[in-house]
């Protein structure tokens, strides 16, 4: 398999010494392209430590991240900002991922600017008008505020701004976890379009196994930072081998 | 109470741009206006119908030098604020930001500053510039105000710097400079509005005492100098230079801290989202 993304032994720690919080251990998993890759676990269980460390957020205590054969920890600050326009992260509070004070379409101009994509801004604002119409939008809320939105709309915002930069990979930090039941299955059809289309990858971070079974191709579980679990969805979810997935699974209610 | 004091400050912006004009005007001229002329025939003279506000013991009108009071007192005002907001946003700014080693050095600089006694500080700087007068007073008050804001501002960066929006920023590939001044920042200003508001007439009443004291303005009506004057002759019954050059004073402090309380009501985030 050509994976696009690998992570191989990842560890990350928080702290030093005694206080030493071990949130991921030597975690290896692949994802092919266009493949929504799912990541499941309760919280704290290290999700969101790991998605950080694909995106170089946090630099991890040892192991390797690749992306298309490349090993991300050692990339300069120009190949830095290359992998920044492939690999983007889509976060789980709309709320707080849109800075307050500016326009939405003004804020994905800035990122537009800074990766020199369009020639002048009034190629930008097309661009912004495009990617609005992209992830369902009207092209003309682009020049409101963050706080004149509904939360789903925010996430699409969130999720245009991702895709400014047309990304091959994007991690998805528990995109839908602060949304409507009814708001989520838009979004969710959303991501899925744009795999359709696009052939983007994902790497979707969720605590709801029913979400991860209608989305995800494969998932891996993860529990105390380690992933115990990885497979096909419908091996994993209908035939778990770790009794921490039978016990996760026995955790969703049922009606 | 509010737009009441918005006129107020509305109102002492307009005199002190009348007596900018004013100043302006006699020294193109090139001749003594009228509020530095000297005249013994008229000294102490209470208020009336020709010197509303009464004369000091020149024979000089006290409106009139009030009024070019104001226009100095804007000018501490705005230049130390220009001095002294953008050494505090910057350095406060970067510590929050970057934290380390960085953060250590300025925590470090604005301690040292804070540890001196403000007055005996500023007093220091005035005198150690060439020259007496003005320029002295905006380099000692503007030199040592900046430490409240860099504190304030590097509290509210490193706040800020964990949200998500900034987490983002980062992930969206932006630099440290943008994220600190184009997004960080305007989500921080209603703390540097409200500084400016409250500490414009700090830098009013300091100068006021370094002029009382005689190292702030010399030959300029400042309301220090009037005060200073003033004080003289007080017990004798004089009582209108002091009592009127103090009520202006009270007002513009009373409604510019007023206002910046409005101010930061109007434009924390927090309290009206």
């Amino acid at each position: 398999m050509n994976g696009l993304l690998k992570v191989e032994k990842l560890n990350v720690v928080y702290g030093h010494g005694e206080d030493a919080v071990h949130a991921v251990k030597d975690v290896s998993l692949e994802i092919a392209p266009g493949e929504i890759f799912g990541l499941v676990g309760e919280s704290g269980c290290g999700k969101s430590s790991l998605g950080k460390a694909i995106i170089r957020l946090k630099i991890p205590a040892s192991g390797k991240v690749v992306f298309k054969e490349n090993d991300v920890s050692k990339f300069n600050r120009s190949e830095l900002k290359t992998y920044r326009q492939e690999v983007q992260l889509v976060f789980q509070d709309p709320y707080g991922s849109l800075t307050p004070r500016m326009k939405v379409g003004n804020a994905i101009i800035d990122v537009l600017e800074v990766h020199r994509i369009g020639k002048n801004t009034a190629e930008r604002r097309e661009r912004v008008a495009e990617l609005f119409e992209d992830v369902g939008l009207e092209p003309e809320w682009a020049w409101r505020y963050p706080h004149e939105f509904s939360g789903g709309q925010r996430q699409r915002i969130c999720i245009a701004r991702a895709l400014a930069l047309k990304p091959d990979l994007l991690v998805a930090d528990e995109p839908v976890s602060a949304l409507d039941v009814s708001v989520q299955a838009d979004i969710l059809e959303l991501l899925e379009e744009l795999r359709a289309t696009r052939g983007l990858a994902f790497l979707f971070v969720s605590h709801d196994l029913a979400v991860v079974r209608n989305i995800c191709a494969r998932v891996a579980v993860m529990f105390n930072g380690e992933i115990v679990e990885t497979g096909p969805v419908a091996d994993v979810i209908d035939n778990p081998q770790h009794d921490y997935t039978r016990q996760l699974l026995d955790a969703v209610p049922s009606f | 109470m509010a737009m009441v004091c918005l006129g107020l400050v509305i109102f002492f912006t307009l005199l002190a741009i009348y007596g900018e004009g004013v100043y302006r005007y006699h020294e193109i001229k090139d001749i003594t206006p009228a509020y530095q002329m000297t005249d013994l025939d008229k000294m102490y003279q209470p208020p009336g119908s020709i010197h509303w506000m009464g004369t000091d013991g020149l024979g000089r009108d006290v409106m009139a030098r009030l009024v070019q009071g104001v226009r100095i007192a804007y000018k501490v005002g705005i230049i130390t604020s220009l001095i002294a907001i953008p050494i505090g946003v910057i350095l406060g700014c970067l510590a929050g930001f970057f934290g380390g080693k960085v953060d250590d050095f300025i925590v470090w600089l604005y301690s040292t500053f804070a540890s001196m006694p403000g007055l005996l500080f500023i007093l220091a700087i005035a005198m150690v510039v060439p020259g007496k007068g003005l320029l002295g007073v905006y380099l000692g008050i503007g030199l040592t105000t900046w430490v409240g804001l860099c504190r304030l501002v590097r509290g509210e960066v490193m706040k800020h710097k964990e949200q998500t929006y900034v987490q983002a920023a980062k992930a969206l590939g932006l630099g440290s400079g943008r994220i600190m001044f184009k997004h960080i920042l305007p989500n921080i200003s209603h703390v540097i509005i409200v500084t400016f508001s409250l500490r414009f007439p700090a830098a009013v009443g300091t100068e006021v005492i370094m002029s009382f004291l005689g190292i702030g303005v010399q030959g300029e009506p400042s309301w220090g100098l009037m005060i200073d004057s003033a004080r003289m002759r007080l017990w004798q019954g004089m009582w209108w230079e002091m009592t009127f050059v103090t009520i202006a004073l009270f007002l513009l402090v009373l409604a510019f801290n007023l206002l910046g309380d409005a101010l930061r009501d109007a434009l924390d985030p927090r309290l009206n989202d």
